[in-house]
């Protein structure tokens, strides 16, 4: 019990069968634990009518800037990545509702590579920081008057 | 009026189009009074795509569909065509979802692209009326009729070339968006109008230019 975790004692197990007990520290052990952390997404590009939507602003405040973009220079480009897409895709369809049917949309999907970082918990471990990478779907909505 | 309390008659009523959104007051309304939802009907909604050819594989993903299960029978048609060599085969397919299952459409969508090159897209969105009955349970049997109305998505992916200058087409390969996007934003005005003139009748060219 006094001994702290440490690999050696993990990989020469003396005696097996007296290390009933502690079921704590040989779970700590365990070298897969890890932390994730999330790097941000690529850096994307961003004129001054792109609005990268996300799920921790409130929705309305999006969608009256969206408006307010879209009064300003006729055309707003709106992107929205994983759980944002079904936000995106709202604000784009409300916008062309609320403007009669004024608005056009044209919608592009793509497919983001996010990358995740795994840090070992203990850095004395033997355990070496890992990178992982997915994919998650993104769309992008251009929304515009359309020239006459 | 925005909610029918009466018997089931708004259900046989088309024209009847009453909307109330998921976050209205009289939703929450109908929670608290111990309604129970009944039943949940899609309305028919317009093809997005006018000019299609019937027959087209339409894969409808819902929230609990299993893109494996998704891909490998879409994945299985589209390549059957290019081991027989036919023009009858199959060279488009559709996906579509609506409310939670938008995500997953779209990264079906993008994993057939991945895996079968070349393949030109149309991506559509649309509002999809949804109506619901829900049934008081406090003895009474009084019925409510709910609409509401969900985002929709329709991504059509051809291996024939459709028309460029439809809002929503995406050309095969362009996985770097921001850039052509870019440079579209500074050259939209002459290139649209120089593009009208020719690429309706040869719709690669659009491609080449990008």
């Amino acid at each position: 019990m006094a001994e702290p975790r440490s690999p050696v004692s993990a990989s020469v197990p003396h005696t097996p069968m007296v290390l009933p007990t502690p079921e704590g520290p040989t779970l700590e052990m365990d070298p897969m634990e890890y932390t994730l952390r999330k790097r941000l997404p690529r850096k994307l590009p961003k004129r001054r009518n792109d609005v990268y939507v996300n799920m921790k602003t409130d929705f309305k405040a999006q969608l009256a800037r969206c408006q307010k973009l879209l009064d300003a220079h006729r055309e707003i480009c709106i992107h929205g990545l994983g759980l944002a897409i079904n936000r995106a895709i709202n604000i784009a369809l409300q916008l062309q509702t609320s403007s009669q049917g004024a608005l056009q949309l044209a919608a592009n999907t793509s497919t983001v590579e996010l990358i995740d970082d795994l840090e070992p918990e203990d850095p004395d471990e033997a355990g070496e920081p890992l990178t992982r990478t997915r994919n998650n779907s993104a769309i992008h909505i251009k929304v515009f008057y359309p020239n006459p | 009026m925005e909610l029918s309390a009466g018997r089931d008659a708004r259900l046989s009523v088309p024209g009847q189009t009453t909307n109330v959104s998921a976050s209205s007051p009289l939703l929450k309304q109908t929670h608290a009074g111990g309604f129970k939802k009944v039943c949940r009907i899609e309305e028919e909604s317009t093809c997005p795509f006018p000019g299609l050819p019937a027959g087209v594989l339409e894969m409808r993903v819902k929230e609990g569909s299993k893109i494996r299960n998704l891909m490998g029978f879409a994945m299985t048609r589209m390549q059957d065509e290019a081991r027989d060599g036919g023009q009858t085969g199959l060279r488009q397919v559709v996906f579509s979802g609506s409310g939670r299952a938008v995500t997953k459409t779209i990264t079906c969508a993008e994993i057939m692209k991945r895996k079968i090159g070349g393949l030109h897209q149309m991506t559509k969105l649309q509002y999809k009326g949804l109506r619901e009955v829900w049934e008081s349970q406090e003895g009474g049997d009084s019925e409510v009729t709910v609409h509401r109305t969900l985002p929709s998505i329709s991504i059509l992916l051809s291996k024939d070339p459709l028309d460029p200058l439809e809002p929503g087409y995406q050309p095969p390969e362009n996985s770097l968006w921001d850039e052509r996007n870019r440079g579209e934003a500074s050259q939209t005005a002459e290139k649209r109008s120089v593009d009208s003139s020719e690429t309706l009748t040869e719709p690669q060219a659009k491609r080449i230019c990008l």
